[in-house]
């Protein structure tokens, strides 16, 4: 019954809607009220895209199985799946498929579009890579002083691949970044690249010494803040990835079979913009931690 | 009980948002005293943000755990 009613609701929005739009162009060339007409016409959009989305909404909704409601599941660790009798979870897979994608693209563009640049004129897609490319670079001299021309490649590709991982979850998969074990993998590089540089700049009798340095007191402080570096930006990266997968699941089975225009739009902050900021925050954080390390 | 330790464990979310509200007040000022260091402070807030915010973040996990059974 309800469903009856919602749809003459929105057919009679959706005929208003188009009534209003075609006056709106028959009434293009006799200018009246300018002002007028522009509200108008505004206001005729508005309702044909409210006819229309209730209109699907309400078809769809009546012959899916799916019901809205607050039925939210979703489990701290991704499913597993068996390939060739190896157990492994979904998130490994999907980033597989990344890495494996990356290359690809890399490889391709190495062989075939790389070579056709000018360095002269720069133009188009030429442009946008050496703008990525700078702004990484010139990233990296601030915080990574000498050894920038060896970690700027590594933290763009740490920042190709949660880009790429955030694209995964417009399709609907569960992206790697949003499973512990991924986030957990990109500290522990982390951690690895600290000591590493740390200790090549200064020594391994260097390092110690510089977690002694106001006083000797400070040194298990200094070693348990080490330590918790991986953990803190692996949680960091998961929480925050799991939180926006989380508010997405939450408003599309909110909306159930009304969840037809309304998802895409929330999803271009919890999916596109948020995993961004996310992923500056997690190399400006590496370079700093690297940068305490070697300097 | 699980979901009361769970809403209780989120109550950490107080201290960070107070705490990135100190840093974003902060730096308004700043930028309102000094325009053309603008850059250099955006990115130095959002740094502090991003460590102000991690104390809500592993309260999130926390509570993650202790709901998701």
């Amino acid at each position: 019954m309800t469903q009856i009613i919602l749809l003459c609701i929105s057919a009679v929005s959706l005929c208003f809607g188009f009534i209003g739009l075609a006056f709106a162009k028959s009434s293009k060339t006799a200018n009246g009220d300018d002002k007028k007409a522009k509200k108008r016409k505004r206001l005729s959009i508005a309702l044909t895209l409210f006819g229309g989305w209730l209109l699907i909404g309400t078809l769809v909704s009546m012959f899916s199985a799916k019901k809205a409601g607050l039925k939210i599941e979703f489990a701290l660790f991704s499913d597993r799946i068996s390939i060739f009798g190896f157990s492994i979870a979904k998130t490994v897979v999907i980033s597989f498929c990344i890495t494996g994608t990356v290359l690809i693209l890399g490889t391709v563009f190495r062989l075939f579009v790389f070579p056709k640049f000018s360095p002269d004129d720069p133009k188009g897609f030429q442009n946008v890579i050496e703008i990525a490319v700078e702004a990484m670079e010139n990233f990296a001299k601030n915080s990574l002083l000498d050894y920038s021309g060896q970690l700027a490649p590594y933290m763009f590709t740490l920042a190709v691949y949660m880009i790429f991982s955030a694209f995964t979850e417009l399709f609907g998969l569960r992206a790697p970044t949003s499973d512990l074990t991924s986030t957990f993998a990109m500290g522990l590089i982390t951690f690895f690249l600290i000591n590493y540089y740390g200790i090549k700049k200064k020594g391994v009798a260097g390092r110690i010494k510089g977690m002694a340095k106001p006083t000797p007191l400070v040194f298990p402080m200094k070693i348990l803040s080490d330590v918790a570096v991986p953990v803190s930006l692996a949680c960091r990266l998961f929480g925050n990835m799991l939180g926006g997968m989380i508010v997405m699941d939450l408003l599309k089975s909110v909306l159930g079979g009304y969840a037809v225009g309304i998802p895409p739009v929330a999803g271009l902050y919890f999916n596109l913009f948020h995993p961004a900021i996310q992923t500056y925050i997690f190399i400006i954080l590496s370079m700093t931690f690297i940068n305490e390390a070697i300097e | 009980m699980n979901a009361l330790g769970a809403g209780l464990a989120m109550l950490t979310a107080l201290g960070a948002g107070f705490g990135m509200c100190l840093a974003t007040a902060k730096a308004v000022e700043a930028v309102a005293r000094q325009p053309e260091a603008s850059g250099k402070i955006n990115s130095i807030l959002l740094l502090g943000c991003a460590l102000a915010e991690s104390t809500a973040i592993y309260a999130f996990v926390v509570a993650l755990v202790l709901a998701v059974k």
